[in-house]
């Protein structure tokens, strides 16, 4: 009888514990991608909301984004069907361009701002990626609706991709590149080249 | 194609017919067409003008016309179909190159490219500065006050839609939104209903046939008008069909009121996407491309949400 009712104790303990491990690793899991949000969301707001200047503004960008977003797995996305031709050294110098591209990017659809701020919706799942909705406030402009695919496949979670009213941006970004490197033959090398004529642009004073 | 877009648009000459036999100078336009980004007008009003035309034409003038305007019609449409056969882009055969065709869904890419590159020249040196010439002078609040009115009035053209997708509870939302907007709203310059729980919601013909599962067809650009398909295309068709503005009977001062507003709508829509389309052309490797690829996306998003909006058709506060 004691042994029964020991064993039932000890299963029934070992069940409910590891319910409580399993249910919790799942309400854990579910929370850190839109925690994850937050406080990256929370970090850009801060740098954007501040008052550096453009340039101390992106410097401070860049170690934010390199660790919050998972750019090499998105600059291979967008590289489309040329990530498989193109030779080892172009995708290493594809690929440092790319992170400069994104930082510009952020830097300057957020830069001018603010006063920006968000409220992160639900999460759901989508496939090993989890989908966090946010909306973001932006002064004197209507309320912009994102979601923010957030994947673990590297370890930590990270952005893989940021979708604004319905458009994939890194979907729309290969659509742009996969269309420029065909209309320049099919060559790397050109989409390479155009990159870093972007990239020494945006350094240079605006002309407008 | 320019006279869709308000641009080279002849206008009725109400010329009274001086003396039989002498030359009608005055132009017949039967039905021109403006664009807005809301909706457009067609006024087939001049043709009323012309109560005595027939009588200051002879017979077989007219028909020497006619047979004219049939020929050259037939003319123009064997060219465009010449032209458009040359500009089908050919399907690759590798299988990636094949998938990455059939993503972007632009067979008629090389005739698309051509009305871009046309579209960009002439937004250059007409809308583009107007735009940037009407936010300059025009303070924010009144071009917030005269998009919220522009909105308003296609407001029948959304409601007719989403019962058109079977969507009553959003009928409902456009038809709640119409009333507050039109009278509490002062004609629509208040957007009051999104106050009262009623945010505005867009919807057009090509998205309701989009929820009937009729698929989109292949990519467009259309001059002047802006990405689109074939669906969408039909579906502007519609709209204008559907739109009570298009309606109105001549001599009521609503006439004027019709051209202010498709004018005005056009310049405040394209104030709008101002920053945005600069944006496309300066960061884009080939703006074309990227404007394709974030069209259809965006329509797909915007019909995949009409689907799925399984909302009761009563408000929670009627139960």
């Amino acid at each position: 009888m004691k042994t029964s009712v020991s064993r039932r104790l000890v299963l029934g303990t070992v069940t409910a514990l590891a319910l409580t491990f399993g249910l919790n690793q799942s309400a854990s899991a579910a929370e850190t991608a839109s925690d994850f949000v937050r406080r990256l969301g929370g970090q850009l707001v801060t740098i954007v909301n501040s008052d550096a200047s453009a340039d101390q503004k992106r410097e401070k960008l860049f170690p934010v984004l390199e660790e919050g977003v998972d750019i090499d797995s998105i600059g291979q996305y967008c590289l489309g069907r040329y990530w498989r031709t193109a030779t080892p050294e172009q995708k290493a110098q594809y690929l440092k361009l790319f992170h400069q591209i994104i930082v510009n990017a952020v830097s300057e659809k957020l830069g001018d701002y603010r006063g920006v701020s968000f409220t992160i919706g639900g999460t759901t799942q989508d496939g090993p990626d989890q989908v966090v909705d946010a909306v973001l406030h932006r002064p004197q402009q209507p309320d912009a609706n994102t979601q923010w695919l957030i994947s673990t496949a590297s370890g930590s979670p990270k952005v893989v991709d940021l979708k604004g009213e319905g458009a994939s941006l890194r979907l729309t970004q290969r659509g742009d590149y996969s269309s420029y490197i065909q209309r320049n033959g099919g060559k790397v090398d050109a989409l390479i080249t155009a990159l870093q004529h972007q990239i020494d642009r945006h350094g240079a004073p605006k002309s407008e | 194609m320019l006279e869709r877009a308000g641009i080279g648009r002849s206008l009725p000459v109400k010329t009274a017919c001086p003396a039989a036999g002498l030359k009608r100078r005055g132009k017949i336009d039967v039905a021109t067409e403006t664009l807005t980004g809301m909706g457009s007008v067609t006024d087939d009003q001049q043709i009323a003008f012309l109560p005595g035309s027939s009588a200051c034409q002879s017979a077989p003038r007219r028909n020497r016309r006619y047979g004219a305007a049939r020929f050259s019609t037939l003319v123009l449409s064997a060219l465009t179909l010449a032209g458009c056969a040359s500009m089908v882009s050919p399907k690759p055969k590798d299988p990636d190159a094949l998938a990455e065709y059939e993503e972007a869904n632009d067979k008629y890419e090389p005739l698309n490219r051509k009305m871009y590159n046309l579209s960009v020249w002439v937004d250059k040196y007409s809308m583009r500065p107007v735009a940037k010439a009407y936010v300059w002078a025009v303070p924010r609040p009144v071009r917030s006050s005269l998009g919220n009115m522009v909105r308003t009035m296609n407001e029948p053209v959304v409601f007719f839609n989403d019962v058109g997708a079977g969507k009553p509870r959003r009928a409902g939302d456009s038809f709640a939104r119409w009333c507050i907007n039109m009278t509490v709203g002062i004609g629509g310059f208040i957007d009051v209903a999104k106050y009262a729980g009623y945010p505005h919601h867009d919807n057009d013909g090509g998205l309701t046939l989009a929820t009937w599962g009729i698929p989109s067809g292949p990519y467009l650009f259309l001059p002047m008008m802006g990405p689109s398909s074939i669906r969408d295309g039909i579906g502007y068709g519609i709209d204008q069909g559907l739109s009570p503005w298009n309606y109105v009977p001549r001599g009521y001062g609503l006439i004027t009121f019709n051209w202010a507003y498709n004018i005005m709508g056009t310049i405040n829509t394209r104030a709008d996407h101002l920053d945005d389309l600069d944006q496309v052309q300066r960061d884009a490797l080939d703006p074309y491309a990227t404007i394709r690829s974030a069209y259809q996306q965006q329509r797909k998003a915007v019909a995949d949400s009409i689907r799925n909006d399984h909302r009761a058709t009563v408000p929670d506060w009627y139960n």
